[in-house]
């Protein structure tokens, strides 16, 4: 992956128009195209560094390598059954969720949550999905909720 | 007594007679109304006539059983997000009946609403080559004549998209299906014998739907 920097809102305005087009063709169906975005990432940079199976290894290793790359300054869980709520501070693509918000749409997306739910997959074997985003002041506080083992194909 | 239509008539009729059906008896659908499906699909327009559309016919039990397992997961996974945020509550707080309301969360967030593939006698795998520039419509185009076939010849059908909404389930469908990564999986239709007459749905009333001439400005002058 190359280390050259680009700038965060240009980086930004791109993501977003990609997305909005996405929405513009799929209304809110666009948000299940979309659940695997960042799987790249997961895979070199964060994979790595989860040494444990369970939910909170997972977003303490996930949260290491967005704080560390400066993608966010945080990321936080609590569990509750079923259901993890993810706080995600200081996101460099809160931006974008924004926008949507400004438009009058919920968001697509949001790359640090996507990560979790692929770690779920990958090291729970459990499916999971993001089931709200909310954009506030603080940052981003994201549910997600976790099912059983899906039976091998 | 048969009935008599004139060919408006009668298209009209299977088109105002389809239903999604979700629960088939066990009689197999015969070759004969397979082959009349699929060519039905066959006839349906395409952009530039390319014809993207292709098929898969699913009759193995194991198979079947997997299309339900994906399909169930899917609406499963989001139709309980869509509970836990309280949104479905809101969808269904026009309904009164509490009883209906509690089958109605559990049918969807169980997954139940989805997992019949397994239980149709034949699935049809609607595909599209991705090198095309209208593949969600020329296939759309191709479902709603299999469907309507499926109608005129007294079968009942299913269209279901749950099984390929999400990249990760189509994912598992492509690996399922062994199809390769340059066509789309589009939609499985489950095909059957009905076990039961179906009421039809209520549909919006013509005046809520059309416009004269510009977005806004009723066509009808009365409800129609």
């Amino acid at each position: 992956m190359t280390r050259e920097n680009v700038p965060s809102d240009y980086a930004n305005s791109v993501i977003y128009e990609i997305q909005k087009a996405f929405w513009d063709e799929r209304g809110n169906g666009a948000r299940f195209r979309l659940t695997t975005v960042g799987r790249e990432y997961f895979a070199d940079r964060c994979l790595s560094r989860i040494h444990g199976e369970s939910v909170a290894e997972i977003v303490k290793g996930i949260g290491k390598a967005l704080a560390e790359e400066g993608i966010t300054t945080g990321l936080s869980h609590e569990e509750e059954d079923r259901l993890v709520r993810l706080k995600i501070p200081g996101c460099r693509h809160q931006s974008v969720e924004r926008r949507f918000i400004a438009a009058g749409a919920e968001p697509l997306m949001c790359v640090p949550a996507n990560l979790v739910v692929l770690a779920v997959e990958a090291v729970l074997k459990r499916p999971a999905e993001i089931a709200e985003i909310k954009v506030g002041e603080e940052g981003c506080e994201v549910t997600l909720v976790l099912f059983e083992p899906r039976p091998d194909l | 007594m048969s009935e008599l239509y004139t060919l408006a008539e009668a298209a009209m009729k299977v088109i105002q007679d389809r239903r999604s059906i979700r629960s088939f008896t066990e009689e197999p659908v015969s070759e004969e109304h397979i082959q009349m499906i699929l060519e039905a699909a066959r006839q349906a327009p395409s952009g530039e006539n390319a014809q993207p559309w292709r098929f898969i016919v699913v009759r193995d039990a194991e198979t079947r059983k997997r299309l339900g397992a994906i399909g169930g997961g899917g609406s499963g996974r989001r139709f309980t997000a869509e509970f836990v945020t309280k949104k479905m509550q809101e969808r269904f707080a026009g309904l009164q009946d509490e009883e209906k309301k509690k089958a109605a969360f559990e049918k969807l967030t169980s997954g139940n609403v989805s997992a019949f593939l397994a239980d149709a006698p034949v699935d049809i795998v609607v595909c599209g080559r991705k090198n095309v520039w209208d593949l969600p419509y020329d296939t759309s185009a191709a479902i709603e004549n299999m469907l309507l076939m499926v109608t005129a010849l007294g079968l009942g059908a299913c269209w279901v998209i749950a099984p390929c909404i999400d990249v990760r389930d189509e994912e598992r469908l492509h690996k399922l299906l062994q199809v390769p990564d340059d066509i789309k999986i589009v939609s499985i239709i489950a095909v059957g014998h009905p076990t039961r007459p179906h009421r039809p749905r209520p549909r919006l009333a013509l005046h809520e739907l059309v416009y004269n001439e510009v977005w806004g400005t009723p066509y009808y002058k009365e409800e129609a």
